[in-house]
């Protein structure tokens, strides 16, 4: 297989966005060749789009075409759109990274992009019951929400961790984004705002979640000989694993606070890129809910099983620790608009790996990580690479 | 208004639509049942009209006890989609060596416990397009 490499990347403002479907589009795509001056629209061979809901939040199908067209792109090789729920566009790099790989393309740009919020709140809510089965679980007004918070009922009953661990994940992912011009909430968060907020789902509270966030991002990936062409600085695709317990709640494993395919999807990806989890400088991970980024630490590797708690407690997953986790903010703190999620976190290691981060760089950051989930059940894990081995 | 698929949060559980028809039509009648494959007997939740096991398109259906125990919970206080009222207790229960998704209805949240005695409680939500019954499996302390 051929080496792949992210050559450019750009993000649009992620929040609650007076914008269509189109103008995050516009403004993800703008980012991404403003920042690669190398590149024009017509040089992308390819366009894969990750995206979950636009029929329901835009009235639209047929969303790759769509979108080469609003960015200026003719592909010739590759257009397609992926929906996997929240690691879509994640699973639209891995597309365009095998693509690449096996010589069928060359340059391939992967946005993605989701407009979720809508002029009535109920709707926004209404349309993310889509992502759970319909007949078995929506039905009785399922969401997101309740089962992560069956998760973290789980993690504190098995291993003691307490709600101020999970409220630490929140202080620490929303401080993080104060940092970071394109999040959703730019104002921080004390350990007793995240306390005091609102109960979602018990023991889940509004800062220990992800908000509902419109946004997109862009990044192209290109063979070795174009990378290099390109930039001095590409960052090199080293591994990618994607693994699946299941797909309905009572598919998965009987213990909520154990996602083995997130430790397979990672297994893989480390294995690929021959790291261990104790060479990831820089990691964003699937933070929908506070307790996702723990169980995340644990079948990562960062820490042992059960001890995710005291692992953020003593900051070893903030500047200065073992490694620096969600230095964008997280889904916590920049907002989850479902299919841009993957697509941002990719951005963000690209920008850590070049050392353009400016006050949110991790120092001297050379492997980066990022994970994106779909449910507590399937899991795609990337490491990125400052050098090409 | 006309009826619109996109915005009934509800299956379709008539014979019309589905070949899972009777597992409605036992909730209708307070039975809780599900499917067992015809080829390999294996007992499944929710019912199923393939098997993955075996590759057998038929089954039998079976009715299980209707009592079993919370197995996990959660109380979900805010963010409920339009027309789910909170606050909503969500549980997996135990029924029969089996692992069901559900509410718990008729129950005070603040007083579940896992471990908790629970049976079937069909509940009744919006009648389909052509104004038959539609029922769902929730359940209630036993
Ligand atoms: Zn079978």
């Amino acid at each position: 297989m051929r080496k792949v490499a992210l050559v450019g990347a750009g993000v649009s403002k992620f929040g609650v966005r007076k914008a269509s479907y189109r103008d995050l589009i516009w403004e993800a795509g703008k980012a991404c060749f403003d920042a690669t001056p190398a590149v024009k629209p017509k040089d992308v061979e390819g366009l894969v789009v990750g995206s979950v809901l636009p029929e329901r939040t835009a009235f639209q199908s047929h969303i790759s075409s769509m979108a080469a067209e609003a960015l200026g792109i003719r592909p010739s090789v590759l257009s397609a759109r992926t929906e996997h729920m929240c690691a879509s566009g994640t699973v639209g790099i891995r597309y365009a990274y095998a693509f690449i790989a096996a010589g069928l393309a060359d340059l391939v740009m992967v946005l993605g992009v989701e407009k979720l919020n809508q002029p009535t709140g109920d709707e926004a809510i209404l349309n993310m019951g889509t992502g759970v089965d319909r007949e078995w679980e929506a039905a009785f007004g399922l969401t997101a929400p309740p089962c992560f918070a069956l998760a973290a009922q789980r993690h504190i009953a098995a291993y003691g961790t307490t709600e101020e661990q999970l409220a630490m994940v929140g202080v620490k992912n929303h401080t993080h984004a104060a940092k970071n011009p394109t999040a959703h909430f730019q104002k921080g968060a004390t350990l007793d705002q995240v306390l005091c907020s609102r109960m979602i789902s018990t023991p889940l509270r509004l800062f220990m979640c992800s908000p509902i966030t419109d946004g997109a991002a862009a990044v192209l990936v290109a063979s070795e000989d174009r990378a290099r062409d390109l930039t001095d600085r590409p960052v090199w695709i080293r591994g990618t694993g994607q693994a699946l317990d299941g797909f309905q709640l009572t598919s998965l494993h009987e213990d909520y606070a154990h996602w083995p395919a997130l430790e397979r999807a990672g297994r893989a990806a480390y294995r690929m890129a021959g790291v261990t989890a104790g060479d990831v400088d820089v990691a964003e991970v699937h933070d929908c809910f506070a307790i996702a980024e723990l169980i995340a630490y644990e079948e990562l590797g960062f820490c042992r099983k059960g001890e995710a708690g005291p692992f953020v407690a003593h900051g070893r997953s903030d500047y200065g620790g073992d490694v620096v986790v969600n230095p964008r903010g997280g889904l916590i703190g920049c907002g989850h608009p479902l299919g841009a999620t993957g697509v941002a976190q990719a951005a963000e290691v690209f920008a850590q790996l070049r050392g353009e981060a400016g006050a949110r760089q991790v120092l001297d950051a050379a492997v980066g990580l990022t994970h994106n989930n779909s449910g507590m059940g399937e899991h795609v894990v990337m490491i990125y690479g400052r050098e090409d081995r | 208004m006309p009826y619109f698929r996109a915005t009934d949060p509800f299956p379709l559980e008539s014979a019309d639509h589905t070949k899972l028809h009777e597992f409605y039509a036992r909730l209708a009648a307070g039975r809780l049942a599900t499917t067992r494959c015809a080829g390999c007997r294996r007992l499944a939740w929710p019912p199923r009209a393939f098997c993955g096991e075996c590759g057998s398109d038929r089954f039998d259906w079976t009715d299980l006890s209707g009592e079993g125990t919370i197995h996990a919970f959660t109380v979900q206080e805010a963010g409920l989609p339009a027309g789910f009222d909170g606050p909503r207790v969500f549980a997996i229960v135990k029924i029969d060596g089996l692992r069901v998704f559900s509410i718990l209805v008729g129950a005070e949240p603040s007083k579940v416990a896992i471990g908790q005695p629970v049976r079937v409680s069909p509940l009744r939500v919006a009648d389909d397009p052509d104004g038959n019954a539609r029922w769902l499996p929730a359940f209630c302390p036993a």
